[in-house]
């Protein structure tokens, strides 16, 4: 059976595309064991133009992943380590003043890079966060009295540390929300651990890593994404799931309404749908299927679903609400 | 009214016949007012000059017949004395009082006895004390009482015990009977073949795309009996599971046609969600493959628990 002509056509393209994802993610496998998820999920986020929170205990190779992406990427990285008595001066820059010329000039910030890595965001006040997730947003930064849009492919990987909440400054849901997922890096398994440890453990320098990636890749992996086909069906499917987080009784889980104390919002379609049509280009898919959805789900709706009180009473997570909602939305 | 006439201090009690040697005869009695059957007690004093010894007896000269209005009931020799050459003697006497209203006390005979316990002398004594017997019942009452309906005796337990354990029984006897209906439909529904349930309806598709059905629509229904058919057959939640999931359960239970079992649904998410438009032949192709993966797989039925989803990532 054949594909549709268009198809067919933009299938190959994107054979031909992401080609380009494949030697970045050989790059990044010389230097990162493990983590194939998280990195999948960069690169979707990538391709799409969102921004990731990534969530896990120090020492899973957080900045590791990032710091190498970009590298392997070609793109300009800057890490902020987010401290409690930063100031959004200190991330999108300041005016300073040239006593030689008399005038203010404006200094840029760390937050006029490709790759941003907000290392512990949480750590900052609010005022700091809200500048980052402003940049986020707007893609665009004001210093003074002047504007300057910030450089293409921007993106943001914050991290914060699930366990430490002392000192720390929650982000607040509509924050949150503007990231397009939130990823939970996880352990390693025994072996890729021993491997680690084997890489790790030694004084010889590390291998450095090669840009393998054009910028024009990039760009051109979007103009392709946004040509992916999405069947009616699908689009209902996304639409569905994102539905039954507000009213699960309607999705014959009554159960759920007193566990959501807020289903997500609309921006969780949108990036569903976005990171989705990622996932089926990384499969090498012209078109989205139900298994795309699905694929990333968790990481799309987990930081927009907030749990009721009994939820939390009976320690059940975003996670476990989302795999119900699974169950009971009918796939097409 | 009450009358105290005694009940205060002694009183003398008057012989029939007064005179000398006459022995001198005092009494007191209390209480002065009781209810009807309540006793009076009477304490008789009796000094004789002659010492001669006395005894006290009720009732003499009555018709011991008719109803008394005085009832003695003991009579206790208390004490004896002597002074001044006189002798002094004491009975205590009870005398239950069964007349209404103010009463007199019933005369008394003192009999004098000598050394000898002859009697020399017999004297009735009528008491001039009066008592006021009260009736127990109020004599202000003048209408009747009303009359307590006559209450039905409890039916005893003996005779309900069979009627329950009836009820019991037959309650018992349904459920039984429902179990085993249960049963009986739930064995015959397992005896239904999710082989030729879906060979039935790929028949039934077949007809409906020669007569016209659009091939797409048949791919679709095609895809739905196909995951009807692996959910019954192998147990497997496959109407919400998607196509990737399915591969991974059935390559675990490592069945026979995996492949063209992968094959059909595969290109039935081909035309759900890529536009895809197969001809009728190729519908046809692909219902004869279904059937065949069907018929092919009919004997191999897995025991093994429901194969449960795992959460990607």
């Amino acid at each position: 059976m054949q594909l549709a002509v268009e198809l067919e056509e933009l299938g190959t393209r994107i054979i031909e595309a992401s080609k380009f994802l494949e030697h970045a993610e050989e790059e990044l496998s010389q230097r990162i064991i493990g983590q194939r998820d998280v990195i999948r999920r960069v690169f979707i986020a990538m391709l799409v133009n969102g921004h990731i929170l990534l969530e896990g205990v120090p020492g899973l190779a957080k900045t590791l992943i990032v710091s190498t992406f970009a590298a392997a990427m070609n793109l300009k990285f800057q890490r902020i380590q987010f401290t409690p008595d930063m100031l959004p001066a200190d991330l999108v820059g300041t005016m300073i003043y040239n006593p030689k010329e008399m005038e203010f000039y404006p200094r840029k910030g760390p937050v006029f890079a490709n790759v941003i890595l907000a290392d512990e965001i949480n750590r900052s006040p609010a005022k700091v966060q809200s500048a980052l997730l402003e940049a986020m947003q707007e893609r665009q930064v004001t210093i003074g009295s002047q504007t300057f849009p910030l450089q293409e492919p921007f993106m943001v990987l914050a991290t914060q540390n699930p366990i430490e909440h002392e000192g720390t400054y929650l982000l607040p849901e509509a924050q949150v929300d503007r990231f397009m997922m939130k990823v939970i890096v996880d352990y390693p398994s025994y072996d890729e651990e021993l491997e680690i440890m084997l890489r790790s453990a030694t004084n010889a320098s590390k291998v450095p890593v090669k840009a393998v990636v054009h910028s024009g890749d990039i760009f051109q992996a979007r103009t392709l994404i946004d040509r992916i086909y999405v069947d009616p069906r699908v689009q209902r499917y996304i639409v569905d799931l994102v539905v039954a987080t507000r009213v699960p009784a309607q999705y014959g889980m009554p159960e759920l309404e007193t566990m959501i104390e807020y289903g997500a919002s609309p921006r969780a379609s949108i990036f569903l749908l976005l990171a989705s049509k990622a996932h089926a280009f990384l499969q090498h898919r012209p078109y989205i299927t139900p298994e795309d959805v699905k694929a990333i789900v968790y990481d799309t709706l987990r930081h927009r679903i907030r749990p009721g009180y009994e939820a939390e009473a009976e320690n059940i997570k975003p996670s476990d609400i989302i795999r119900q909602i699974l169950q009971h939305v009918q796939v097409p | 009214m009450l009358l105290l006439i005694c009940s205060t201090g002694w009183l003398p009690a008057s012989p029939a016949h007064a005179g000398k040697g006459v022995p001198a005869v005092t009494m007191m009695v209390t209480p002065d007012t009781l209810l009807v059957g309540d006793r009076i007690h009477c304490t008789i004093q009796i000094t004789n000059p002659d010492q001669d010894v006395a005894s006290v007896a009720w009732g003499d000269g009555v018709d011991s017949l008719s109803v008394r209005t005085f009832e003695p009931v003991s009579s206790k020799h208390i004490s004896s004395s002597l002074h001044s050459g006189q002798s002094q003697e004491k009975f205590e006497l009870e005398l239950a009082a069964f007349g209404t209203g103010q009463q007199l006390l019933p005369p008394f005979t003192v009999a004098l006895h000598d050394i000898k316990g002859n009697i020399t002398k017999k004297i009735v004594y009528k008491p001039s004390t009066m008592v006021f017997v009260r009736a127990l019942t109020d004599s202000t009452m003048r209408d009747l009482r009303p009359v307590k309906p006559p209450q039905k005796p409890p039916i005893p337990l003996l005779l309900i015990m069979p009627v329950i354990l009836g009820v019991f029984g037959v309650a018992g006897l349904v459920l039984l009977l429902l179990f085993m209906l249960k049963r009986v439909v739930r064995k015959s529904a397992e005896k239904v073949d999710s082989g030729q349930v879906a060979q039935r309806k790929l028949r039934k598709l077949g007809s409906s795309l020669s007569a016209g059905m659009p091939p797409h629509e048949c791919y679709e229904e095609l895809s739905n009996i196909m995951r009807s058919f692996l959910e019954n057959h192998y147990r497997i939640s496959a109407l919400e599971a998607v196509t990737q999931e399915i591969e991974r359960d059935l390559k675990k239970l490592g069945i026979a046609g995996f492949e063209s079992i992968m094959n059909l649904l595969k290109q039935a998410d081909l035309v759900k969600f890529a536009d895809s438009r197969p001809d009728v032949e190729e519908s046809r192709q692909s219902l004869h493959k279904a059937s065949e993966v069907i018929r092919s797989t009919r004997y191999f039925r897995p025991h093994d628990q429901p194969v449960e989803a795992d959460e990607p990532q």
